[in-house]
């Protein structure tokens, strides 16, 4: 017991710790935007290619192409088009979207978020319960010796390529046996969130699951687990209570990991149900070649990216003591 | 580090190699000995499933879906392996020479590996391709090469950390060998082995990505690819299943293929064959 003005030193030095940490994390989680956002802005720029012929065709009259690229400032020299592009980002402002005139493009962006983020934190819920609760099986006592069929199970899931499944099994769930909406129903409601998210845990639950058991193994041979059993705790409270927060550490990270490529699942969904979302704009955007939009949606899409990995980081350090340096 | 390969050990080595080649070998003759183009429409066939003279059907205006699957299966499998050799040609030294230099190099380098490797390829994609006209098969090498590198430079480091303190390294060093030479000669040749074993894995990471692109409509120009492919099936599910299950089912088998490759490389590298 140390007395309680060490301690409280000691306190305000892991208060200090933290702090320092989220700032070079925010700092770090900076200059990702900053690269990618530059990297968007060039791409759009600097490689050849007139943007305003790429936006309106080649046949297009010169006194057009030459009005457009004076509205998108492509006029100008790169060094004065890159400042007002990261002013117009520090002011949530980077004109109007091209193909819907007189809509400013991160209020395009801004509509387009809300699905997309129901579509993906459902995803990491589910993913996540499910992952965990499938780890629990897999190390648990309840399916005695036919854990191992569990975890050959989560093996072949994981390695299950969600473009692949997805079309399928919508399509004997939806069109063979009409258990959920048909893609593109715009009245599909909750059941198709409900649907779409499902497809989008499956590849997050089968890692979740795979590392989590990996983490609850490790803890399965520890002392502490026998003496809780000692005490007369259940099975159910053993790995629930005493294990599974030891292990969770492990489970955050490979949520975190999972993150990219849940981004990129959540595209191939929302194609796949013609759902509004921050990756219809992209592709629209994309099609259309409507640069600010597309400005717009990467750098949004990206920062999202990036606080959520942030997030994650942060649940991981306080989960994980040993991770706090 | 050469491992000695008994005939007993080959069998084991060889037969997860089989499947990657038995679906190069196929797809290749479907290229070689079809007769028809995958671009080629037949209208009055549109949407028609399969026959003795199409296998796999017909999809959207009448392609050939078995060229496609060939056609797109080569393209794919081509890709993948190149981007998974570049990876592995730059990920290796970078990571080695991470791990020999130490200190903020080694931390950079994990850092930027975690980065890259995390980051969704779909807004990288997007970036990349926004520029060019027409997406090219350079473009997509070039989207996944950014992150190609990361698995190996990050196993290599943890491997070359491994072989670092070694004697024979610390020897090479008392007796002036440069830091290329300790590098190129001397720790590079044993985490090679080991790092080979991410190929495969990495290759199945590539088809996956570029199918997922494919779907969404970020693929080559002439849909001539497995992402393509299924996303006609999609658009086609209600009037002809065929296409998506041939679709999906390449898909799985490409990707699967070149996954137990990967256990065929780690059993030859590791001398895990008995």
């Amino acid at each position: 017991m140390s007395p309680p003005r060490a301690r409280s030193v000691e306190r305000l030095a892991s208060v200090g710790r933290v702090a320092g940490a989220a700032l070079s994390r925010s700092l770090g989680a900076f200059w990702v935007l900053l690269a990618l956002s530059s990297l968007v802005f060039l791409a759009l720029r600097v490689l050849p290619g007139d943007p305003a012929a790429l936006v309106l065709g080649e046949q297009a009259k010169e006194a057009d192409r030459a009005a457009l690229r004076a509205r998108l400032g492509l006029d100008r020299s790169l060094g004065a088009q890159y400042v007002s592009f990261v002013w117009g980002l520090a002011r949530l402002d980077l004109g109007d979207s091209l193909s819907r005139p007189g809509v400013p493009a991160f209020a395009e962006v801004r509509r387009a978020f809300g699905p997309t983020a129901a579509l993906a934190s459902t995803a990491v819920l589910l993913g996540a319960v499910l992952g965990v609760a499938a780890a629990l099986l897999c190390v648990g006592p309840w399916l005695r010796e036919r854990r191992e069929w569990a975890h050959a199970a989560l093996v072949a899931v994981a390695a299950t390529p969600l473009v692949a499944f997805a079309p399928v099994a919508t399509f004997f769930l939806a069109v063979e046996h009409r258990l959920v909406p048909l893609p593109g129903d715009p009245d599909s409601g909750f059941a198709g969130l409900l649907f779409a998210s499902g497809l989008l845990a499956v590849p997050l639950a089968a890692q979740v699951g795979r590392i989590g058991r990996a983490a609850l193994l490790e803890q399965s041979r520890a002392r502490y687990l026998d003496v809780a059993a000692a005490k007369g705790a259940s099975p159910s409270r053993v790995w629930l209570v005493h294990a599974l927060p030891v292990a969770s550490g492990p489970i955050a990270v490979t949520v975190a990991t999972q993150l990219g490529a849940l981004l990129g699942g959540a595209v191939v969904l929302e194609r796949l149900f013609e759902r509004p979302g921050l990756g219809t704009l992209m592709l629209n955007a994309y099609a259309a070649r409507d640069i600010p939009v597309l400005e717009a949606a990467v750098v949004a899409a990206g920062s999202l990216f990036v606080l959520a990995q942030g997030a994650a980081g942060a649940v991981t350090a306080t989960l994980d003591p040993r991770g706090r340096r | 580090m050469t491992v000695a390969v008994r005939p007993s050990q080959l069998a084991r080595i060889v037969v997860p190699l089989l499947p990657a080649c038995a679906v190069i070998v196929l797809s290749a003759a479907v290229v070689v000995f079809g007769h028809r183009s995958p671009t080629r429409l037949t209208l009055e066939s549109s949407w028609a499933g399969p026959s003795g003279s199409r296998p796999f059907g017909s999809g959207d205006a009448g392609v050939d879906v078995l060229a496609i699957v060939g056609y797109g299966t080569l393209r794919a499998i081509g890709l993948a392996l190149s981007v998974a050799v570049f990876g592995f040609a730059v990920g290796a030294p970078l990571g080695t020479a991470a791990a020999l230099r130490g200190g903020l190099a080694e931390r950079w380098t994990l850092r930027a590996a975690d980065l890259v490797q995390s980051f969704p390829t779909f807004l990288l994609a997007l970036a990349v391709l926004s520029a060019v006209r027409t997406p090219s098969r350079w473009h997509m090498g070039m989207i996944f090469a950014i992150g190609a590198w990361a698995p190996f430079a990050r196993l290599a480091l943890v491997q070359a950390r491994a072989i670092a303190g070694a004697p024979f390294v610390e020897a090479t060093r008392a007796l002036g060998g440069s830091f290329a030479r300790v590098l190129f000669r001397h720790v590079l040749p044993n985490v090679l082995g080991p790092v080979a074993v991410q190929l495969g894995g990495v290759a199945a990471g590539v088809v996956l990505g570029e199918t997922a692109l494919g779907f969404v409509g970020l693929g080559p120009p002439d849909g001539v690819s497995l992402g393509g492919l299924l996303e006609q099936g999609t658009a086609g599910m209600l009037r002809a299943p065929h296409v998506l299950v041939a679709g999906a089912l390449a898909v799985m088998v490409v990707s699967g293929s070149l996954q137990m490759a990967s256990e065929g490389v780690r059993r030859w590298v590791t001398g895990a064959g008995n």
